[in-house]
């Protein structure tokens, strides 16, 4: 369970720039939930999930999951719990390891980094049969370096290594929009079904209204810092592309997008 | 267009590598060879290398003839310093000539394993520098203080504060700047001294040393300073305060005038005690270093007119008019 | 030959024993990107607590780790100023060098010279018993190899654990490191740490080759240790199992011997930097066209 309460995020406060993104924003993600979130530019999606993560500081609110006030720690701190993957595919893995020492990286996560092997060969064909599911051949590259595999690849790779330990979070952040599209439908695909299979609580910010509407189990609008629509259950299973397209619309040509 | 711009560039390495071989040159022999360490090139250490060279001739040896010498200067780098004074001594060098401390420390170390004689020259301060014991001599260049102190009263008999800067990591200036602090009270001077760390500050300390109202500004063999004396000469001038030298180069850029000592001269009685161990009458080990005794008096009318110190007869008969003007 | 021969050892021995310094500059600067300019002060401190300690008769062997210790906190410094105080890389480091400048002038003055008969590693007890018989010269040879190599492979033992690994990546990506729960700036303070005791180690290593320190000795040491690192990197750059460290020793010795090989010429002193730097582009450039090579091959 993630709430937000009454937050407010003013970028560049006091100068002429200054812009309030949020103002008393209120939010809560209920345990096992599939979040789509989709708005125009400027419309607060990203600066919602780095709130989430603690990426930037927020003006006032709080944010509590599973009853614990976790406004106050640091966004690495709060990584312990949250697993992300990025709109760029080389921000979620390091491209000068090698595979392998890339899974075991994240494998370790929640625990001491110390001196010890960083590589546990025992281990290397667990990440085989994970690499393997992913249906995309990448069992085979377990020694290549992560930077000559190609963005879907690297994507897939990071979705993997960010959901590999327990978290309480995975936050999506418009994952697929750097990819052409038929990778970034098997990414999408993909990302789903880890969702399901480890039964994850996600957040995933889209441009990508189809989607939205197809994946998960409730959708957000936001618009301006506010929540235009915010729909669950059997209400999200009836809407179709079009109905949300023409809101979409809307508020696009309020903003002046 | 790429392969000409390669062409290009493969010919202008090669010029200059066939530039660098053509300054290579003297096979050796059963002529004594001797590798001069000098740290680098500077108006005083020249004059010091020349007088060397002279110091030999004067000794009767000839070069070709009974000596070879393969001079190198460090351009004032420690680590080419290093390794020149290690290529002295993988070359087997029959001696070491150092000019300058650093120069001397490097290849005292260098010569550790052959036990190579060094001989040095222009260090104030051997003793402290670890090189007077071993096989080693040459020749220290102490500044005269008193003598410098004797001359500042006697063409400014009303002054109170010498201003000096210097810079904290040269070692001869640091050992000069305290034997200035400890005679200076006899001479009814005070000391304002101003350490620097590099050149650019020098400027900055001499503003500083004008507010605070000094006589005079006295110059050491300091490279920092020196090398923006020209530069200090502009500010001094234009505050009306005579600047006072260590040696004639530094009078002959524009300082009133200076008790120094010649460092051709030094360098001369370096070639000397030099060939004396060439020859085999004595090592290094059993010649101790020698600091001269012997110093001019420098003056620059023309400096001391525009500052409007009249120059006594008794300092006049025995001073060296020394204006490049 | 001889003459040869002791010119190479010579040359070896400077490369091997500056190699300390690569290896630091291939951590601040090749691992975690961050312009270090803490070296040119850390380097002259190595040396100055070696110089202090050796004239005041402590053993020979003890600097060792006490320069580690110095130049890790030299690091230690420049990484706080770095990531606590918000401060530049690039002038976070010339802070702590400028401190360093005083505190050096501080602790041995401008100038310290070991005296000969004040034992160095390469005199002291141990090496004499082992290898009495082998000239100084060649003594500095086999102990510099021997600490380059024993430093190299504890390096590269360390870049494989889990801590090497996480090292790795926050220069690669520090986004990854924080989605690993990892705080990235307690990590660039310890790469930091780890680059600077290398690079102090170096200064005390050459205080007891050349029984000196001198406060303008750190000058230009950076410098050096970029070069010898994109030097060595450059002639590997085709060969991805060549690992950086040792990339790092070649590029060392390549730039020794180049400087070495200058002053052999007898060039005319004014002209040294200029040769050097020919010399190092034909390197580079080299280097380059046989990368081209292979690719046209592949």
């Amino acid at each position: 369970m993630l709430e937000l309460k009454n937050i407010t995020k003013v970028y560049n406060p006091g100068e002429i720039t200054e812009v309030c993104v949020f103002r008393d924003f209120n939010l809560s993600v209920e345990e096992g939930a599939f979040v789509s979130v989709v708005g125009s530019n400027g419309s607060g999606k990203t600066s919602l999930l780095n709130i989430i993560c603690g990426s930037i500081p927020i003006e006032s609110g709080s944010i509590v999951v599973n009853g614990q006030d976790i406004t106050r720690e640091k966004e690495f701190a709060r990584c312990r719990r949250i697993g992300r993957v990025y709109q760029n595919p080389a921000a979620g893995t390091s491209p000068g390891l090698t595979m392998l020492e890339n899974l075991s990286l994240a494998d370790n996560k929640g625990k001491a980094y110390g001196l010890r092997r960083g590589v546990d060969r025992r281990r290397r064909e667990d990440y085989r049969a994970q690499l393997s599911e992913l249906g995309l051949g990448l069992e085979d590259k377990l020694d290549v370096k992560l930077g000559s595999l190609s963005g879907g690849q690297r994507q897939a790779v990071a979705l993997l290594m960010a959901t590999m330990t327990p978290i309480d979070f995975l936050i999506l952040d418009e994952h697929t929009a750097a990819l052409d599209p038929k990778t970034a439908e098997i990414i999408m695909g993909l990302t789903d079904r880890v969702i399901r299979e480890k039964h994850l609580t996600a957040i995933m910010v889209t441009h990508n209204l189809r989607y939205a509407v197809e994946y998960g189990s409730r959708l957000l609008m936001l618009d301006r810092g506010r929540a235009v629509l915010d729909c669950a259950g059997e209400e999200k299973k009836n809407l179709a592309v079009d109905d949300i397209l023409s809101l979409f619309n809307r508020i696009s040509i309020e903003c002046g997008n | 267009m790429k392969k000409t711009m390669k062409a290009v560039v493969c010919l202008a390495m090669c010029a200059v590598l066939l530039f660098a071989l053509t300054a290579c040159g003297g096979s050796k022999t059963a002529v004594k060879s001797i590798g001069i360490n000098q740290y680098g090139e500077h108006a005083s250490l020249d004059n010091c290398r020349i007088g060397f060279l002279q110091g030999l001739k004067e000794a009767g040896l000839e070069e070709g003839k009974d000596f070879t010498v393969d001079y190198q200067n460090a351009g004032f780098d420690d680590t080419v310093n290093a390794q020149i004074a290690a290529s002295f001594a993988a070359n087997n060098v029959d001696m070491m000539v150092a000019i300058a401390t650093p120069s001397a420390v490097a290849c005292f170390s260098a010569a550790e394993d052959k036990d190579i004689p060094v001989v040095f020259s222009a260090i104030s301060d051997p003793v402290s520098a670890g090189l007077a014991e071993g096989n080693i001599t040459g020749t220290s260049d102490k500044l005269p203080v008193e003598a410098q102190l004797d001359l500042i009263r006697t063409l400014q008999p009303d002054a109170k504060t010498i201003g000096i800067i210097y810079t904290t990591s040269e070692a001869n200036s640091v050992s000069t700047i305290a034997e200035y602090q400890e005679k200076a009270p006899s001479y009814g001077f005070t000391i304002d001294a101003i350490g620097v760390t590099a050149q650019s500050e020098v400027t900055q300390a001499v503003d500083t040393l004008l507010s605070r109202n000094v006589d005079l500004l006295n110059n050491l063999t300091d490279n920092n300073v020196v090398g923006v004396l020209p530069a200090i000469l502009e500010k001094t001038n234009e505050a009306k305060i005579p600047v006072y030298g260590s040696e004639v180069e530094q009078v002959k850029i524009g300082c009133v005038a200076a008790a120094g000592i010649d460092y051709v001269q030094l360098g001369i009685q370096t070639g000397k005690m030099a060939a004396r161990v060439l020859k085999g009458e004595i090592t290094c080990a059993n010649l101790p270093f020698e600091t001269i005794s012997e110093y001019g008096i420098y003056v620059n009318s023309a400096a001391l007119a525009e500052m409007g110190i009249a120059l006594p007869a008794s300092v006049a008969e025995k001073a060296v008019e020394s204006n490049a003007a | 030959m001889n003459v040869f021969l002791d010119l190479v050892a010579g040359t070896l021995t400077q490369g091997l024993i500056y190699a300390l310094i690569s290896y630091g500059i291939f951590i601040t600067y090749k691992i975690l990107d961050f312009p270090d300019l803490t070296v040119d002060g850390s380097f002259p401190l190595g040396a100055a607590v070696t110089a202090v300690l050796l004239t005041r008769g402590a053993a020979p062997w003890l600097t060792l780790p006490v320069a580690v210790l110095i130049g890790a906190t030299a690091g230690l410094c420049t990484g706080l100023i770095h990531v606590k105080a918000g401060v530049r890389d690039l002038l976070a480091g010339i802070i702590t060098m400028t401190a360093l400048f005083s505190i050096n002038l501080q602790l041995a003055g401008s100038n310290l010279t070991v005296p000969r008969a004040v034992d160095t590693i390469f005199t002291s007890r141990p090496v004499m018993a082992l290898l009495g018989g082998v000239p100084l010269l060649y003594r500095k040879l086999i102990v510099s190899t021997l600490l380059a190599l024993v430093i190299k492979l504890i390096l590269d033992a360390y870049f494989r654990t889990k801590n090497g690994l996480l090292l790795r990546a926050v220069g690669d990506n520090d986004t990854l490191v924080t989605t690993l729960a990892v705080d990235k700036g307690r990590l660039k303070i310890l790469g930091l740490m780890i680059a600077n005791a290398l690079v102090a180690l170096c200064g005390c290593l050459v205080c007891h080759e050349q029984r000196s320190f001198s406060a303008t000795m750190g000058t230009g040491q950076m410098v050096f240790g970029l070069a010898a690192v994109i030097i060595g990197t450059t002639i590997f750059r085709r060969a991805s199992r060549v690992k950086g460290t040792t990339a790092a020793v070649v590029g060392s010795v390549i730039y020794k011997a180049v400087i070495q090989i200058a002053i052999s010429l007898g060039l005319p002193a004014n002209l040294l930097k200029l040769v050097t730097a020919v010399l190092f582009l034909c390197i580079l450039v080299l280097g380059t066209r046989q990368g081209k090579g292979a690719e046209r091959r592949a």
